[in-house]
């Protein structure tokens, strides 16, 4: 049986109906496009950051069914989240994980704007929202550890505490004001941030910060939400163990985005300084970067003071985010040689990474322009070749079918595995599902638009078409002629039309010579 | 019609069998969370098995001590967690009859036990021992119920159709010492009734 798709029905009338209706709000304002081709990532981070963002809030709100957000009861409830709700295990391992690749999206996002220089050009409120908006990003899952109340949670919440109420004259006020007079009050009050006030001050300096045209590419999005599952997979969160006021807890490091912060609180220095001033010079510098940037042009090579200062920051931030996850394992020393870092060795270390990180910039542009210039030679003596493949329109069937098959293969595999409470397995498996969508979903959009060109002709029979006798077709003296014929013709039919065949058998027919009769 | 003009309309287009794939693949990436959908029920992790009957004040009720014409409440199915034994579904109107209706007898017949979810919209009714009353009456709509059966005789509770006119119960056995247990439940309207929907009553 064949079924059109083209058909409109009532239901059909009634969404385009209330897709029409949007042309009275305000997303008329905003331009979505769907690439029908690949397009860089790149480019569309920020979306991609808005995607986990959408995971996040999805499953938190499914979370929200089972947590308690009580000083005895918050770890237990996650623990019962964990191992006895069905899918619990699923939706807290894409939680968590979700809110790592945002962190890092939203990192890489970032600098991507930095080094193409895109916060310029009048997009400086778009780049201060956008770092406020990662401060509060990382605020937010950084409360989102904390209510679980595992014996790291406690440590952070206490050192998020303690440095608040570093700050001078006003740090006590805003300690007791944020976060309340205890650790029953702290549970409450993160989560009430958690999942309320840090998500609408987010949704608030998002409405600000989305640009009016944005990329919504399927596969990406797929292929990103899919890395989230089988991340969730393959290295599932564990629970920690439950704060037990009477039980010491261990040595413990805080998540990956703020091991930067913790290595400059292992340096001994006052704690207002290492744990509120450096990291809020560091924002505030981000912040005005675009005010400070003088140069006409864009690029990172055309940039070098910024591309270096960039390049420098990157460093610092990876040997310290790697200096605070680096505790000696000899636990024969003394418990307060092993945590606190050099404070000399640490930071003379933080200043030579600047002219290395100045030089490495330098040495990276003066081999992007040798590059680009060998490129330019090159391109001018060689044809550009780009590696392609080319899939016929049954190819492209047969491989769509064939990852039809292997889906169906995975969606059984991932059924059987939750059956057999294989929870990390069937987490992974349908991660693969997605990312068998991605895949399937690109080859779908290519095999679209292969069906929009012109089949090309079948070859002709010289047979045909009889050349006359004593006419000897001369192919150096029609080449001219032949592009003089085919070009005019060429840029004014549009190339999805079928006009444009006429073009080809224009083609056909220099090809066989009979231009020349026409003569 | 000609064969040529149905075979023509017929063809699928490769456009067509393109969106068909796109369809099915669509489909079936998202088939496997249809079954994430269990994670809303809360799993259910209480066993219902025998439990001494404990009063409000920890003690476990007594054929032979507990007052005649009065009533406490009971949980049952108990859990270990306070905050779950709070839950209405899990409490009892445990009542001793009043002499007139066999309240004095030294076994458990004297004794009953009623979900405490009035049928009508599950609101939390009591027994009155009043003279004159000796009934459960429920604050929200003014249902009666019979303490004897846990029929519903006034109200609109009673207007329900069975079994939703009669409530849940719990059945007892007694030690020789007089100490009373709740015997294994059975969610059933054939057996001790669901909470909140009711039983039938046996003939």
């Amino acid at each position: 049986m064949v079924v059109s798709l083209k058909r409109r029905n009532g239901l059909v009338d009634f969404f385009y109906w209330m897709w029409d209706g949007i042309e009275r709000s305000i997303f008329i304002g905003t331009k979505f496009s769907f690439p029908g081709r690949f397009v860089s990532p790149f480019g569309f981070l920020g979306m991609l950051t808005f995607i986990t963002f959408i995971i996040l809030g999805i499953t938190g709100a499914l979370l929200m069914f089972y947590y308690e957000p009580i000083l005895d009861r918050a770890w237990d409830s996650v623990e019962k989240i964990n191992n006895n709700v069905p899918f619990g295990f699923h939706l807290r391992n894409i939680h968590y994980h979700a809110s790592n690749a945002m962190v890092l999206l939203a990192i890489l996002h970032m600098y991507y704007q930095y080094f193409s220089g895109r916060y310029k050009i009048r997009n400086e409120i778009l780049w201060v929202t956008g770092v406020i908006l990662g401060t509060v990003t990382i605020l937010e899952a950084f409360t989102g550890y904390d209510i679980i109340f595992s014996e790291r949670a406690e440590l952070a919440i206490s050192i998020a505490a303690s440095l608040t109420n570093s700050i001078p004259i006003a740090g006590p006020t805003i300690r007791e004001a944020m976060f309340g007079s205890g650790f029953a009050d702290f549970v409450l009050r993160f989560y009430a941030q958690h999942v309320f006030i840090l998500p609408i001050v987010m949704l608030g300096l998002m409405a600000v910060h989305m640009p009016r045209f944005l990329v919504f590419d399927v596969p990406m999005v797929m292929a990103i939400s899919g890395a989230i599952l089988i991340t969730g997979g393959v290295f599932p969160v564990d629970l920690g163990f439950k704060f037990e006021p009477t039980v010491p807890p261990g040595i413990t490091v805080p998540e990956w985005y703020l091991t930067g912060l913790y290595a400059f609180l292992r340096t001994q220095y006052d704690k207002f300084v290492t744990g509120v001033a450096w990291p809020g010079l560091f924002i505030l510098t981000l912040a005005i970067v675009p005010f400070i940037d003088r140069y006409k042009k864009f690029s990172w090579k055309d940039r070098p003071i910024v591309t270096a200062f960039g390049i420098t920051g990157i460093a610092q931030i990876m040997v310290t985010t790697y200096w605070g996850f680096y505790i000696s394992p000899d636990t024969t020393k003394p418990l307060v040689e092993r945590l606190v870092i050099d404070p000399i060795f640490f930071y003379l270390v933080m200043v030579l990474l600047v002219p290395l990180g100045f030089g490495f910039s330098y040495m990276m542009i003066k081999l992007s322009k040798e590059a680009e210039r060998k490129a330019k030679l090159a391109a001018s003596k060689a044809p550009q070749k780009v590696a392609q493949i080319n899939l016929s329109g049954k190819w492209i069937n047969w491989l769509i079918v064939a990852l039809l098959a292997f889906q169906v293969y995975l969606n059984i595999a991932a059924y059987n595995a939750m059956l057999a409470g294989m929870n990390n397995f069937s987490l992974f498996l349908t991660g693969l599902i997605l990312l068998v969508f991605a895949g399937m979903f690109h080859i779908y959009r290519y095999g679209m638009n292969e069906t929009k060109k012109i089949p090309t002709p079948p070859p002709q029979i010289a047979k045909e078409t009889p050349k006359p006798i004593g006419v000897a077709p001369d192919t150096s003296a029609t080449l001219p002629q032949k592009e003089k014929e085919s070009t005019p013709k060429v840029t004014t039919t549009p190339e999805t039309a079928p006009q444009i065949k006429s073009t080809s058998a224009v083609l056909n027919e220099s090809a066989t010579g009979t231009p020349d009769l026409k003569k | 019609m000609s064969e040529q003009d149905s075979r023509a309309k017929n063809t699928l287009s490769r456009r067509d069998f393109l969106k068909l794939l796109g369809a099915a693949g669509t489909a079936l990436t998202f088939t496997p969370f249809v079954p994430w959908g269990n994670f809303m029920p809360n799993p259910d992790t209480t066993s219902l098995t025998r439990a001494k009957v404990i009063l409000p004040d920890d003690t476990q009720a007594n054929v032979n001590t507990f007052p005649v014409n009065h009533s406490e409440v009971i949980t049952y199915p108990k859990t270990e967690d306070r905050v779950l034994d709070e839950e209405a579904f899990r409490k009892w109107q445990f009542i001793r009859l009043s002499p007139e209706y066999g309240g004095e007898a030294k076994d458990v017949s004297a004794f009953r036990a009623y979900s405490m979810v009035c049928l009508h919209l599950w609101c939390l009714w009591k027994y009155w021992p009043e003279e004159g009353r000796k009934r459960g009456e429920c604050p929200c709509h003014g249902s009666m119920y019979d303490v004897r059966i846990g029929k519903a005789f006034a109200g609109p509770a009673a207007l329900q159709a069975p079994p939703s006119n009669v409530l849940a119960q719990l059945t007892f056995e007694a030690d020789n010492d007089g100490f009373m247990y709740i015997k294994p439940a059975k969610w059933n309207v054939n057996e001790n009734g669901v909470i909140g929907y009711g039983r039938f009553l046996k003939a």
